[in-house]
């Protein structure tokens, strides 16, 4: 059996992940046993539920343990154990944002689901509607670039909220090619995954031909700064950190098959920053 | 989905053409694309409406306008292109992406150079 101990919103938990899919990825037609153990950051279901999906299609079983009732509780009220065939609990303190997976084509669903899970609910008080609409569209755009860059048939995407720290935690996850790959098959180039995250991540650098963009993640990244937020990027063996003070790029052992958006927002963020740049239709052209 | 006041002008309504008040597919921002193209290739004036959009993601307007400068000179895109009932928040996302088309479309290789760029900060 597997135990995986102590899981937060930090690099060497990632490379914890990283290890545990390195261990188990040439299995196939067995049983895979998994312990979470002490803690397990709800918004990491997404990464969880991306492995398994991998190890599912070598037709593996899963059986999942939580050692404690305190992160079986929350992956209850969170519908990851759904999954799994358990039954839902409600979520009297409405802190989760569901686990949840999409396909590629289901821009419109993952809409909705932003819309009433994370956006329009009542937990959100303190963010000005200009900075909800803004974190909005980040996420969207994450979305979009897993659809059109990623090549994976699913992307996963969970929460959570922690409403006395004025904060959310959500992650988007796809098993696709990652960014050290699509950069270097795009410009026969070399880069480290770390370097790949950093150079994607700059303001109008696209591997599409033809079709200008790259804006996207240079949104989130300074959507991220402004709101005093964390966005960590994890794909193949790349780890890329941004938070107001700076940025930090590692390396993993082993390789995390495809990518991780990890984001942490303010939720007692209520600017109206982006007025102060007013932009006239007249003069866009 | 499109309707001509007089000849000359062409009022796309964005929520007709999506489907959707939310924009945010890049498949979706091609067939707004399509339509403006046409009607540039008979010079008609094009006004984007925006009524009711409510989201609106930069991959979006890459492909339905961002890519007009492909095609397209900025004088012919500056005396047929109008946007209407556009958010501020949309404006700012509009400016920045044709902003980037325009650096885009001159220098194709300036990608390419920015990979070394990358490679030269170690």
């Amino acid at each position: 059996m597997t135990i995986i101990a102590n899981i937060k919103n930090s690099y060497n938990s990632f490379q914890r992940l990283i290890n545990f899919y390195e261990q188990n990825k040439n299995r196939r037609f067995e049983e895979i046993e998994v312990e979470l153990y002490t803690w397990f950051s709800a918004n990491l279901c997404a990464v969880l539920g991306g492995i398994f999906d991998l190890y599912n299609e070598k037709l593996n079983t899963i059986k999942l343990r939580c050692a404690s009732s305190g992160i079986e509780e929350i992956l209850l009220k969170n519908e990851f154990l759904t999954f799994f065939g358990a039954r839902k609990i409600e979520d009297n303190y409405h802190t989760t944002i569901p686990y949840a997976r999409f396909n590629g084509t289901d821009g419109k669903v993952f809409s909705k689901y932003i819309r009433e899970k994370l956006i329009e609910r009542d937990e959100l008080p303190n963010m000005s509607d200009l900075v909800k609409e803004k974190m909005r569209e980040a996420i969207h755009e994450i979305f979009v670039n897993a659809q059109i860059h990623s090549e994976s048939s699913y992307i996963y995407t969970c929460g959570q909220f922690f409403p006395r720290d004025n904060r959310i935690e959500f992650t988007i996850v796809d098993t696709g090619i990652g960014f050290k790959r699509k950069v270097n098959e795009r410009f026969n180039s070399s880069l480290s995954g770390a370097q790949a995250i950093q150079w994607a991540i700059k303001d109008g650098h696209t591997t599409k031909e033809g079709v200008s963009g790259g804006i996207g993640l240079a949104l989130l990244r300074e959507f991220v700064e402004k709101n005093k937020g964390v966005l960590q990027i994890v794909s193949s063996d790349g780890y890329y950190e941004y938070t107001y003070k700076g940025e930090q790029l590692e390396s993993f052992n082993g390789s995390f098959p495809g990518s991780i958006i990890n984001l942490q927002f303010r939720t007692d963020d209520n600017s109206s920053y982006i007025l102060k740049e007013e932009v006239n239709k007249d003069d866009i052209f | 989905m499109i309707y001509s006041k007089i000849m000359k002008e062409i009022t796309i309504n964005i929520v007709s053409v999506v489907g959707n008040v939310d924009c945010t597919e890049a498949s979706d921002g091609e067939k707004v694309y399509k339509l403006i193209e046409a009607a540039f290739r008979e010079d008609k004036n094009v006004i984007l409406s925006f009524l009711n959009v409510e989201l609106i993601t930069t991959a979006f307007l890459n492909t339905a306008i961002g890519q007009l400068y492909k095609e397209f000179s900025e004088e012919k895109i500056k005396e047929l292109l109008q946007v209407d009932e556009m958010t501020q928040s949309g404006l700012i996302s509009l400016k920045r992406v044709v902003d980037t088309a325009k650096v885009y479309y001159k220098d194709p290789d300036a990608m390419r150079r920015s990979i070394n760029d990358i490679l030269g900060e170690e």
